[in-house]
């Protein structure tokens, strides 16, 4: 009882704090908290023969004080023991990589299967003409909405459903704004086609991402016709999905245009006659397509007849799940190396 | 929205089986995801009308009756029932042995408590028609024993999973969707369902619409002496197949003619409501408890229903508690409106409550049909509930005038690509309601939302003709074929880092924490937009490490954002990545990028928080180093370039030099030199003093050893091979360059050569 007597909680505290912060090394500091919280430390013995309640809180309380202050002081030892160790690493960051290590040798990379599809879509464009647009991801509402006619009560204008910065901010919701700055860009003829990120508010799950790539074709001329639509997509889902493939139409909404349509590719896992992947449909939803609705020409300036044009757009991950086999969105981005060093 | 087979037919006359009809409406009119039977699954045959002939308690259980039922076989059958709502003489409904219900369960002859039953007497839930168990179904006295129960009762259906587009509010109702049916397949569309009864009294109903902008129309009509109890089975299996729960029957009355005309309804309770009705904004911080029990504090753009005294609904999306219609009902006030979308899809987000009706209205309900819904609604309440119709008011703002507008044939042939000749134009468009008149097509009020333009009427005409529009290629006279060199550059460096072993990852936009901050991020994790992509590339090379894979090298190609003011942000492309193995990894891929491009980069020691201090060196693009050990454990390294910074940097053409036929001469020179002194500079200087006869230089060797060289030294080996276009070269004329690099070495360095 009499040491207990002796111990000044405050002086005790104020002491051990100033200790830690006093120790210059990881080696003076473990003696500190050898001398402050040993099994022979006054604090320690102190507690052990305290009876008091609110003695042994006061002291308890103390303990910790002095536990965290160590904790703190010795990660920031080990950093600064760290940095020292590591400045006196140096290497000729000039030399070559073969002088430095040498690397390791390791077997060829390999490619996102993302990537695999969006390369295969950019080639297949290339061919009949068109050019590559990434455009940007950040869009105003002017570009990612207003022109594209979306009217006012239309839901993707929700922050509910996507991702704005501020009010007249967001990430694109779909690759048709980098359109409109292309047709302000120049008169047509004008074939184009974009591609990269597109963005929605969802809850990640298995089949959700807030983050999906597109690709979203164009094509304005003097008289194009949804013929050619139908034409262009027939050749493009052929190309990515076997020249067996039969393509139709069936009508649809979209505000940006008139008439709208969704192409549907015969499926290629069981010919048509109705499998899993189809949904026992025969048939494999693409996406949207139509013709470009004259608003947009009005938008631009142009005159609602002068020219016509469609319009469509497609998910890359989609291709990819449909062309491999791949079931589920988290697959795409789990950077799992040994999902990824499948596509070779 | 569900469609039953059953309950379409009523409104068309068609000779189409139900896949052909969910075919036709998938191309031309909104996709049906699939035809579902719904109700009994295996043999009908087997369920029969039954004709209790005896019924008394079993004689070892209380709670069971054992019975003698005429199935219409040649001896009665005798069946063990828990339910006590009959007795002799009773015609109830009766699956036989063999007869498989809804749930699965296939029936057999079997001793129940000793007594043998051969079969069971059916309740509404055990046929999927209701979800009442409380006793079994009780038909009507005059049915014949034996007579197969699918006719007398719905057992089965075909219901079609229609997903109709946004465009298209008259879709969400059967009748819509019969009148395509028969536009689509030459069917006979019926009248629309109801006729008045007869009015039974005068009385005022109170009605008012205080906000025209959110009320267009607002049809109210009085009930006296309704008897609020079930509804018949047809209803509720109507319902229940078209996926909507039973209630009662003035509330499922409302809903079913939502179903079938698309205008939803609502019913109040008269005698709770505090004088008449009137549709107006609600007061600020007004309040009301809606029928799911939620109180809701409205704002006052919230359009509600309210009597004199308070809100008893949110208008066109929920009711209020306090006025329901419920068992004790007598008397009935019926409201049949018509409410702006907009309003109701901003009250209706704002509440977070979705309903069959706000999904209706938010997609614009054609105000016309609110009259027809009153009308099929009061008939059916006063057939079912046994009501006396009292009282009508129809308060109407001015509803607008169907358009005309013009179509030129020529124009919808050249904008399909496919000639339709203008009588069958014509034709189409009248099939589905829009009338030929002098100036153009009248278009129909239940699409006037829609269709405003000639080209929404070449829609119309389009979607019937779309199987029929050929396969053809635009008419081309200027191409654009080609990758910018932008793209062409993110397919080198793509190329380089699969050839240097990287597996390409793709990571988020999103970060924890950035300048370029989500007002409502997606979590914590994902707050803002990235400004560097190799930080994403951490934890996938911790988690591949984790799992045991030795070779980790990923490698990204993606955008960044910087804030930049007033205007959007900037957006460039990265490309990033990750390694094990330390400093030498990453200069290992950062030079194979740069030699694929065709340049030769200066690297320069540089200094980042995130980087080893003494392993770390900046291009004029990027940067590269070992990772910090703090960041992530064992040794990586990491790298990062701006593609757009690089595609400027590369050189445009290939400076081509013309290969000399002379053999070269090749001098291996090793210099001892301060160990801070960079290879880089030593190596510019050699190229410096060199002049024109050096073809080729490179460092091959690094080497330190204090005892031969001293303390703080290393010696540096050069490779270097003369030539020259003029002739061969000797090694006396090679000498004097030798020479000069030696002394320029010596003078700026204090280089001495080993050897």
């Amino acid at each position: 009882m009499d040491k207990v007597a002796h111990v000044n909680p405050d002086d005790l505290e104020k002491e051990a704090l100033a200790a830690a912060s006093e120790a210059r090394s990881l080696t003076a500091l473990s003696e500190v908290r050898v001398r402050y919280l040993g099994r022979q430390s006054v604090l320690k013995l102190a507690l052990r023969e305290v009876r008091d309640r609110d003695t042994g809180m006061t002291l308890n309380a103390v303990r910790e004080t002095v536990e965290s202050a160590l904790a703190t002081r010795e990660a920031e030892l080990a950093r600064a023991e760290l940095e020292e160790r590591l400045a006196t690493e140096r290497v000729d960051v000039t030399l070559p990589a073969q002088l430095l290590g040498p690397p390791k040798l390791r077997p060829r990379g390999t490619l996102h299967p993302s990537t695999l599809v969006r390369r295969d879509v950019e080639d297949i464009f290339l061919g009949l003409g068109y050019e590559i647009v990434d455009g940007r991801e950040v869009e105003t509402t002017r570009y990612n909405f207003d022109a594209l006619g979306f009217p006012d009560w239309h839901p993707t204008r929700s922050p509910r459903a996507s991702l704005f910065l501020d009010d007249e901010t967001l990430l694109r919701t779909e690759t048709s704004p980098a359109q409109i700055h292309k047709m302000e860009e120049r008169r047509p003829p004008i074939y184009m086609v974009s591609i990269g990120r597109v963005y929605r508010r969802d809850t990640i799950d298995a089949t959700h991402f807030p983050i999906f790539h597109q690709y979203e074709g164009l094509a304005i001329d003097k008289g194009i016709t949804l013929a050619d639509l139908k034409g262009t997509l027939l050749h493009v889902m052929r190309e990515l999905y076997g020249p067996e493939r039969e393509v139709r139409f069936r009508t649809h909404y979209f505000p940006f245009t008139e008439p709208s349509m969704e192409p549907d590719v015969s499926c290629f896992n069981c010919g048509g006659a109705g499998c899993p992947v189809c949904k026992h449909s025969g048939w494999i939803e693409m996406g949207g397509s139509g013709m470009v609705d004259p608003y947009l020409y009005e938008f631009v300036g142009w005159g609602p007849e002068e020219y016509s044009g469609f319009a469509f757009g497609m998910g890359i991950e989609r291709t990819a799940q449909l062309r491999y086999g791949i079931s589920g969105i988290r697959p795409f981005w789990d950077n799992d190396l040994r999902f990824l060093r499948q596509f070779r | 929205m569900r469609i039953p087979l059953s309950w379409l037919r009523e409104y068309v006359r068609v000779d189409a089986s139900a896949q052909e009809i969910a075919a036709a409406l998938s191309i031309s009119t909104a996709e049906v995801n699939g035809v579902h039977r719904v109700g009994l699954p295996g043999e009908l045959g087997l369920f029969r009308v039954g004709h209790v002939l005896e019924a008394e308690k079993h004689p070892d259980a209380d709670r069971l009756q054992l019975t003698s039922v005429d199935v219409g076989e040649d001896r009665p059958y005798s069946i063990v029932c828990g339910a006590w709502n009959f007795g002799a003489g009773a015609k109830v409904a009766v699956a036989l042995p063999g007869a498989t219900l809804p749930n699965g369960l296939t029936l057999e002859r079997r001793k129940l408590r000793g007594q043998m039953s051969e079969g069971m007497i059916l309740a509404e839930d055990e046929l999927d028609l209701g979800a009442d168990h409380s006793g079994i179904i009780v038909l009507d006295d005059a049915l014949e024993a034996g007579t197969p129960l699918a006719d007398v009762l719905p057992l089965v259906d075909e219901v079609l999973d229609l997903e109709a587009t946004g465009n298209r509010a008259d879709l969400f109702a059967v009748y819509g969707v019969a009148r395509e049916v028969a536009a689509l397949l030459d069917g006979e569309l019926l009248p629309m369902p109801g006729t008045d009864p007869q009015r039974d009294g005068e009385e005022p109903v109170g009605i008012a619409i205080e906000d025209p902008a959110g009320c267009l129309r607002f049809i109210g009509r009085l009930f006296r002496d309704v008897t609020v109890g079930e509804s018949p089975l047809w209803l509720k299996a109507r319902l229940r197949h078209a996926g909507v729960r039973t209630i009662s029957n003035v509330v499922d009355v409302t809903n079913y003619v939502m179903l079938a005309l698309g205008s939803p309804l609502h019913a109040y309770d008269l005698d709770l409501l505090r004088g008449g009705l009137v549709a107006r904004r609600a007061r600020k911080g007004e309040k009301v408890r809606t029928l799911d029990g939620v109180e809701r504090t409205l704002s006052a753009e919230d359009l509600v229903i309210a009597d004199g005294e308070r809100a008893v609904g949110l208008a066109g999306i929920m009711g209020g508690e306090e006025t329901e219609v419920s068992a004790t009902t007598t008397n009935v006030l019926l409201e049949a409106a018509n409410f702006e979308p907009v309003g109701i899809l901003r009250s209706s987000e704002r509440h977070a409550l979705r309903t069959e009706g706000s999904n209706r209205w938010e997609k614009g309900v054609d105000p016309h049909v609110a009259g027809p819904a009153a009308t099929y609604a009061t008939q059916l309440i006063v057939e079912l509930g046994g009501a006396r119709w009292t009282g009508a008011e129809d308060v109407q703002t001015e509803l607008p005038e169907p358009e005309v507008i013009r179509l030129r044939p020529e124009r919808a042939s050249e904008l399909m690509g496919l000639d339709v000749a203008e009588a069958e134009q014509g034709e189409i468009l009248g099939r589905i309601g829009f009338d030929q008149v002098r100036q153009g097509f009248r278009v129909p009020t239940w699409r006037a939302r829609d269709v405003t333009r000639e080209v929404d009427l070449v829609e119309e005409v389009a979607r019937f003709k779309l199987p029929e529009i050929p396969f053809t290629l635009p008419r081309r006279d200027a191409m654009f074929g080609r990758l910018t060199r932008a793209q062409r550059l993110r397919r080198l460096v793509e190329e380089a880092l699969v050839g240097a072993g990287y597996a390409e990852a793709y990571t988020p936009t999103f970060v924890a924490e950035g300048d370029l901050r989500l007002p409502e991020p997606l979590s914590a994790e994902a707050a803002a937009l990235r400004t560097v992509i190799y930080a994403s590339l951490l934890e996938p090379a911790r988690r591949n490490s984790d799992a045991g894979e030795d070779d980790v090298a990923l490698f990204e190609i993606a955008r960044v954002y910087r804030e930049v003011g007033a205007d959007l942000p900037e957006e460039h492309w990265h490309a990033a990545g990750i390694a094990d193995g330390g400093f030498a990894e990453a200069k290992w891929a950062v030079e194979q990028i740069y030699s694929a491009l065709g340049l030769e980069p200066a690297y320069e020691r540089t200094n980042e928080p995130f980087l080893h201090p003494g392993k770390a060196a900046r291009t004029g693009e990027g940067w590269l180093g070992e990772l910090h050990p703090a960041l992530l454990d064992g040794v990586w390294g990491v790298f990062e370039l701006d593609l757009d910074a690089l595609a400027e940097a590369g050189p445009q053409v290939v400076a081509f030099e013309e290969v000399s036929p002379y053999p070269e001469v090749r001098q291996d020179l090793a210099f001892v030199v301060d160990e801070d002194v960079p290879s880089a500079e030593i190596f510019a200087a050699i190229r410096e003093a060199a002049g024109g006869l050096l073809r080729e230089l490179e460092v091959f060797d690094e080497y330190r050893n204090p005892e031969t060289i001293g303390e703080g030294k290393r010696s540096l080996a050069f490779r270097l091979a003369f030539g020259s276009l003029e002739g061969t070269l000797t090694d006396e004329d090679v000498a004097p360059v030798r020479a000069s690099i030696v002394d320029a070495l010596a003078t700026r360095f204090d280089a001495v050569l080993r050897a």
